[in-house]
């Protein structure tokens, strides 16, 4: 366990039921990291998320954040504490406008930087600058397309002034041309000083922006190390194609 | 005609005046004396009868005021919250009648007592959504009523049981105006705190949480204690209105502090008014009590409903306000305040867009 660890995760386990989601997982992240998670579906991943950010209580290991334990505190609580998320499905305030949603991320929050409703305002509309909203602030959530719905979730995640954040499949659905915005969105934001976990399964992205990747199967780490080195890994391409397949990759 | 940020502004200023003036009548007239008022026939408010009305009005106001910080703002449809106030209304009328204490040192424990009885069965309650927590909390409803009634001990009723609680009458001129201007006040205040919450971090916490829980608890809100702050500060509002119902009727009992009704009526008033507004719900408290009693017969302004005889009259005034809360629900889901203020207006292309909205 090196000392620079920011967020660490030490056997963190979830039971849904008999079935285990998150088994016995462990990584850190060191401060100012840029990290992903990939995996075949239901591997884990979103629950995994779900337990750093609270929604979900462990049912074993510790989650720690700075060296202290979070585990089983209030999601509120953690997001106090500087750790930012978004949801894979996008949840918008549907009756607010998009600079409201960002005001209520500005309003909340990181504990030690809150600040009064202008000020709270006044951050709205800087990262609604800095993912390309800002045409958009005064409209109703209703009126964006769906890229702007992702856009506005990871804006109004930005805006609670995380240390580290969360990042759930952001890219999901979207063409090429709004990926490459969308990771161009993610890379300023990591280059503001934010460590940046996320979910992908746009390899693009992986390779693109993350120094580091892990590869969960079946609620366990499968495989960490720099991106190009773990989607070579047999197990990893084993795990998302199957058996067969990569021993017919390996003998050709 | 499209509506443009100018005319926009002019018929907000429009209803504004209009509504000042309105408000200004209705505060000044019964200062008048009622004596010299009513030989010279000016109607309405300047006259026992209708001043009665006016107070019982500005009792709904407060009531669906409230309701709409927890029901309309926060988005738990609470359907007990009649506990508070006959609550409100049973410390006060405990603390005069039996404890014989001043009624206006008695009043503000009213909102203190609901608040703190709101805040401790909300902590549960509030874990539930949906249509859990609204069954849940009618259940609350009806039972602090049955308890306040039935608690005994040593055989003796302590609340006053089935015969209830009698205040000694608060003496002071014109008794009728005072509680009038009181119950007002209170009107006033719910309607202050409404606006004061919907421009606060805490009204922007609690539409979060509205709109969606678990959004709002990762971005920092707690959600708990803003649901429970919600309840109290709904609870706190409506069990004022109990204590000042309590001396102004001078009796209480189970049926007149605690009837179901009142659960349903001051959310149809917030509905039809418009949730999550500051005005709305004080404009639907105004027109639905004053049907409520048209169709109940109980207002001189009157007229028979065809083939319906006056035994029949609250049963047919039951459903009317069924069908209405239907039509409302289905028609007008943002209530009839989005047809002030210029923004809407209300014509046949708005209905069936509403009609588009809210049908699946």
């Amino acid at each position: 366990m090196s000392a620079a660890a920011q967020l660490e995760l030490r056997g963190v386990t979830k039971r849904f039921g008999g079935v285990a989601a998150v088994d016995g997982v462990n990584f850190e992240i060191a401060k100012g990291d840029i990290v992903g998670i990939i995996g075949p579906n239901g591997a884990g991943k979103t629950t995994l998320l779900n337990c750093i950010s609270g929604v979900y209580h462990l049912d074993g290991g510790d989650i720690r954040w700075e060296g202290a334990s979070i585990a089983g505190m209030a999601p509120h609580r953690i997001a106090s504490l500087g750790i930012g998320r978004t949801f894979q499905i996008v949840k918008p305030f549907g009756s607010m406008t998009a600079r409201e949603n960002v005001a209520i991320g500005a309003l909340f929050g990181s504990a030690h930087m809150r600040r009064g409703m202008k000020g709270a305002f006044a951050l709205a509309d800087e990262v609604l600058e800095l993912v390309g909203l800002k045409a958009k602030a005064d409209q109703p959530v209703s009126a964006l397309t769906i890229p702007d719905r992702k856009r506005l979730e990871v804006a109004r995640a930005v805006a609670t002034r995380p240390q580290l954040l969360l990042l759930d499949e952001v890219m999901a659905g979207l063409n090429n041309v709004e990926i490459d915005e969308a990771l161009e969105m993610v890379r300023s934001v990591h280059a503001s000083g934010v460590t940046v976990l996320l979910i992908e399964h746009v390899m693009r992205v992986i390779v693109g922006v993350c120094r580091r990747a892990i590869v969960l199967d079946s609620g366990r780490v499968l495989a960490e190390g720099e991106p190009e080195v773990v989607l070579r890994d047999e197990r990893v391409i084993e795990a998302y194609l199957g058996e067969r397949y990569a021993k017919r990759l390996k003998s050709s | 005609m499209i509506a443009t940020a100018a005319s926009n502004r002019r018929w907000k200023r429009i209803f504004l005046i209009a509504g000042a003036i309105l408000a200004a009548y209705a505060l000044l007239a019964p200062l008048t004396s009622l004596d010299a008022a009513q030989s010279a026939n000016i109607p309405l408010l300047a006259d026992k009868f209708w001043l009665r009305i006016a107070t019982s009005i500005a009792m709904f106001v407060v009531m669906a005021t409230a309701w709409n910080i927890i029901g309309g703002i926060t988005g738990y449809a609470a359907f007990g919250n009649v506990a508070f106030f006959g609550i409100g209304a049973y410390t006060t009328g405990m603390l005069v009648a039996k404890a014989k204490w001043p009624f206006l040192l008695a009043l503000p424990l009213a909102p203190v007592v609901a608040a703190a009885f709101a805040i401790l069965v909300g902590l549960p309650l509030l874990r539930l959504r949906g249509h859990y927590f609204a069954v849940a909390s009618l259940g609350v409803g009806v039972a602090v009523g049955e308890l306040v009634q039935n608690i005994d001990y040593r055989g003796q009723p302590v609340f006053g049981g089935a015969s209830g609680l009698f205040l000694p009458i608060f003496r002071i001129a014109n008794r009728d105006l005072f509680f009038f201007y009181l119950m007002s006040a209170a009107a006033v205040l719910s309607i202050a705190v409404t606006w004061w919450v919907l421009r606060s971090r805490f009204g922007y916490g609690l539409i979060a949480i509205r709109e969606n829980e678990e959004a709002a608890s990762v971005l920092g809100v707690n959600t708990t204690a803003y649901k429970v702050a919600s309840f109290g500060l709904a609870a706190a509002l409506t069990g004022l209105a109990g204590g000042i119902f309590s001396q102004w009727n001078v009796f209480v009992n189970q049926d007149n502090v605690f009837p179901i009704e009142y659960n349903v009526q001051m959310i149809l008033m917030a509905l039809l008014g418009g949730t999550g507004t500051v005005f709305g719900p004080a404009a639907g408290a105004v027109l639905l009590y004053l049907l409520i009693q048209f169709l109940g017969g109980t207002l001189p302004i009157s007229f028979d409903i065809p083939f319906v005889s006056t035994d029949a009259r609250p049963i047919v005034a039951q459903i009317i306000l069924g069908l209405l809360l239907i039509v409302v629900v289905i028609f007008v889901p943002r209530g009839v305040i989005d047809f002030f203020g210029g923004r809407t207006r209300l014509s046949l292309s708005y209905l069936r867009r509403s009609l588009r909205e809210t049908s699946l």
